[in-house]
């Protein structure tokens, strides 16, 4: 059981912050839909990042300015991205071989559940019948780092990390890092290990709000941005 | 009492030639059947394939080595025709196994009987086996034509009863053309249908190794060119594009989120022409209409929930079924929950692997996509390299219906930015393939490098009217 605790949780953006610090230079990455999106505006001055997406495009560009919107240029989630250059457009089986072939060096995922072992559920919440599950499959189980993206808890404060989903997999065994807006949480051959916890957030308070046990890590720190 | 002469090579290749039909895609291994292209005239729109990926091309006007980039089979340089382009070796094969080479040329070293051959490079270098392409080829749906001396130069059969070569395929040669005869494999045996100028039945069954049947219309070659129009694939509309798709079809419509890339006139005219019980494959089953993806405020995106709507659709195979937001319920969804439509949910990009296996003449393959979920249940899995993969079945339509930016009267395709998405996947993977375009230009009008869907795959071509709009 966890008990209320209202002591505030750092917002969307930060968490994007966090997570673009983990991105590679020169690295080729795939960004979910939700906080992930965030992600491409905090990459850190200096390093470059080559988007992919499910749309058919290498190199895809920031989102359109107003009035600039081109029906043949859109992103994964349907929006009008820029044209920028170096972009290479190519087919739906050709944009997944490349992500199930290891070539996509990273991909950023929303996340309903991730479990223990690093299992991750984000595409079916059971009560609709029915999912959209769209390439979050193919992106679990083809990228080399799943990078998890999302709140610490849901709206009733239940913890998302949890010992073992029930809600319907997306896939298995594949999330490596968890972002949340109270800790950076590494899943390691030991387990979960809790590396960094928002400001004024303690390990034990942290712990309260997970549904497995973390490992603090022996170098426990403050969200490093 | 003289023997009569043997056919020549050019006269051999001239008879190959009457059995290949304008606008389809003909395969030409090396040796013999390279000189078959040498046959083609001007408008006889035959697509010749080369093992490099060469396809519409013809015998070389230029100096050998002087220029040419696209080489035949055999290695010799040739030229595209306007409308001929370029392919990859794994879509050469893809093609191939697809069943888009109508006809096959190869020149075996021995055919048997029962249509088994034994390709030349197994003579040629026996223990030192390359097969090169002509597995693939002999073993695609397409027709095989053997192109052959009737016998080797010490005056031995190469045609069998059995070969006593190795077999690089069983039972796949349709047609037997030498240079004393044509022979068809039929179920009963051989069957001699046609003997060279001067030649008697008597003569042809001396000097072959395997029992002839006489065909009643036993007749002498001839080596005339047989003339038939190409096939106009440009409709007047889409309701004429679409006239005949059938109560109950299987088919496939591109479409990835929001209009672009999406076919919206074909639609309405599917729409319009009104056959229900359709399977839709397709990356959603519209959800455009609720969330408007660039819509201008106040009007409907046309996507696949106009067909939802008109009953038409029984089943949705789709990686993106409903909308986003479950508050702005699609046609589709409202659909499935009175129980009317029925779903197979599709990780995205197992829906283009399967679309491309069928495309390509693969049954099925192993993905690590979808492992461990609730997708897998009921499916077949493995463990390879420790990493567990599931078997997904391929897929096929009757009809495709998708969009393209231009494309020529040959039906060769470029497509614009990310409007490719399922489009280029979908258009080899159907019986007939329609496409909507907003542009139709003459052969040699595209760059042939920079054509993505060769003409091979398109059947009917659309020009979507200047002012349709993808919303309405």
């Amino acid at each position: 059981m966890t008990h209320e605790n209202d002591k505030p949780r750092l917002d969307r953006e930060i968490i994007a912050m966090r997570v673009a610090q983990e991105l590679p230079d020169g690295g080729y990455v795939n960004l979910g839909i939700g906080i992930p999106t965030l992600v491409s505006s905090f990459v850190p001055e200096g390093r470059t990042v080559f988007y992919h997406s499910e749309s058919g495009v290498l190199n895809c560009g920031p989102l359109a300015d107003e009035g600039e919107e081109d029906i043949d240029l859109i992103n994964a989630g349907g929006q009008f991205v820029k044209p920028v250059p170096g972009m290479a457009f190519f087919n739906s089986a050709d944009g997944f071989a490349m992500i199930r072939g290891g070539h996509v060096d990273v991909t950023v995922l929303g996340a309903h559940q991730v479990s223990a072992k690093g299992d991750i559920a984000n595409w079916m919440l059971p009560q609709r019948g029915v999912g959209n599950v769209g390439g979050a499959m193919d992106l679990a189980a083809g990228a080399k780092d799943v990078i998890v993206a999302m709140e610490h808890t849901d709206r009733e404060n239940h913890p998302k990390i949890v010992q073992v989903c029930d809600l319907p997999l997306t896939g298995k065994e594949c999330v490596s890092l968890i972002v949340t807006d109270l800790a950076v949480i590494r899943r390691t051959t030991e387990g979960l290990v809790l590396e960094e916890v928002a400001p004024g957030w303690t390990a034990e308070e942290v712990q309260e709000l997970t549904g497995a046990r973390l490992t603090v890590s022996p170098s426990l720190r403050e969200f490093q941005l | 009492m003289t023997t009569p002469s043997r056919l020549d090579n050019q006269q051999m290749a001239q008879r190959v030639f009457q059995e290949l039909r304008p606008g389809s895609a003909v395969a030409l291994g090396s040796g013999l059947p390279g000189l078959v292209a040498g046959q083609a005239r001007p408008g006889s729109q035959i697509l010749f394939l080369s093992e490099g990926g060469g396809l519409g091309y013809q015998a070389s006007a230029a100096t050998a080595g002087q220029g040419q980039t696209v080489v035949d089979s055999g290695g010799q340089g040739v030229d595209l025709i306007p409308g001929g382009s370029m392919l990859s070796t794994i879509d050469v094969a893809a093609l191939v196994r697809g069943g888009y080479a109508g006809v096959v040329v190869l020149q075996p070293a021995q055919v048997s009987a029962q249509g088994d051959f034994s390709h030349w490079t197994t003579a040629a270098t026996p223990g030192l086996f390359s097969p090169g392409w002509a597995w693939d080829l002999a073993n695609g749906p397409g027709r095989v034509i053997a192109i052959m001396g009737h016998t080797r130069a010490d005056g031995s059969a190469n045609i069998v009863s059995q070969c006593t070569l190795p077999v690089d395929g069983a039972g796949c040669v349709d047609i037997i053309i030498t240079d004393v005869a044509v022979l068809r494999v039929g179920e009963e045996g051989l069957v001699l249908e046609e003997v060279a100028p001067g030649w008697q039945a008597g003569d042809v069954t001396a000097i072959t190794g395997a029992p002839l049947i006489l065909a009643s219309n036993l007749r002498e070659m001839s080596f005339e060119p047989v003339v038939a129009e190409p096939p106009n694939k440009v409709y007047s509309s889409g309701l004429a594009a679409i006239h005949d798709l059938p109560q109950g079809a299987t088919i496939m419509i591109d479409g990835f989120a929001g209009l672009g890339g999406m076919p919206n006139y074909l639609m309405v005219a599917l729409r319009d022409h009104g056959v229900g019980g359709l399977t839709l494959i397709s990356n959603t089953a519209g959800v455009a209409r609720v969330i408007g993806f660039g819509t201008p405020p106040g009007r409907l995106a046309i996507d696949h929930s106009i067909l939802v709507d008109n009953h038409q659709i029984k089943k949705a195979v789709a990686s993106f079924p409903v909308s986003p937001s479950p508050s702005r319920p699609s046609s589709f969804e409202l659909a499935l929950q009175r129980g009317e439509v029925e779903v197979e949910v599709v990780p995205q990009g197992t829906l283009a692997e399967r679309i491309r296996a069928g495309a390509a003449g693969v049954a099925a393959f192993y993905t690590p996509t979808a492992a461990g979920t609730q997708l897998a249940d009921g499916k077949e899995t493995r463990v390879f390299d420790g990493k567990e993969y599931v078997l997904e079945e391929a897929l096929r339509a009757d009809f495709c219906l998708i969009r393209g930016y231009k494309a020529d009267t040959l039906g060769n395709v470029v497509y614009k930015g990310t409007s490719r998405n399922f489009n280029s996947v979908m258009a080899p993977a159907a019986r007939i393939t329609i496409i909507e375009v907003d542009q139709v230009v003459e052969p040699g009008e595209l760059d042939p490098e920079e054509i993505v869907t060769p003409g091979v795959y398109i059947d009917r071509i659309v020009l979507r009217p200047p002012d349709f709009l993808g919303y309405e």
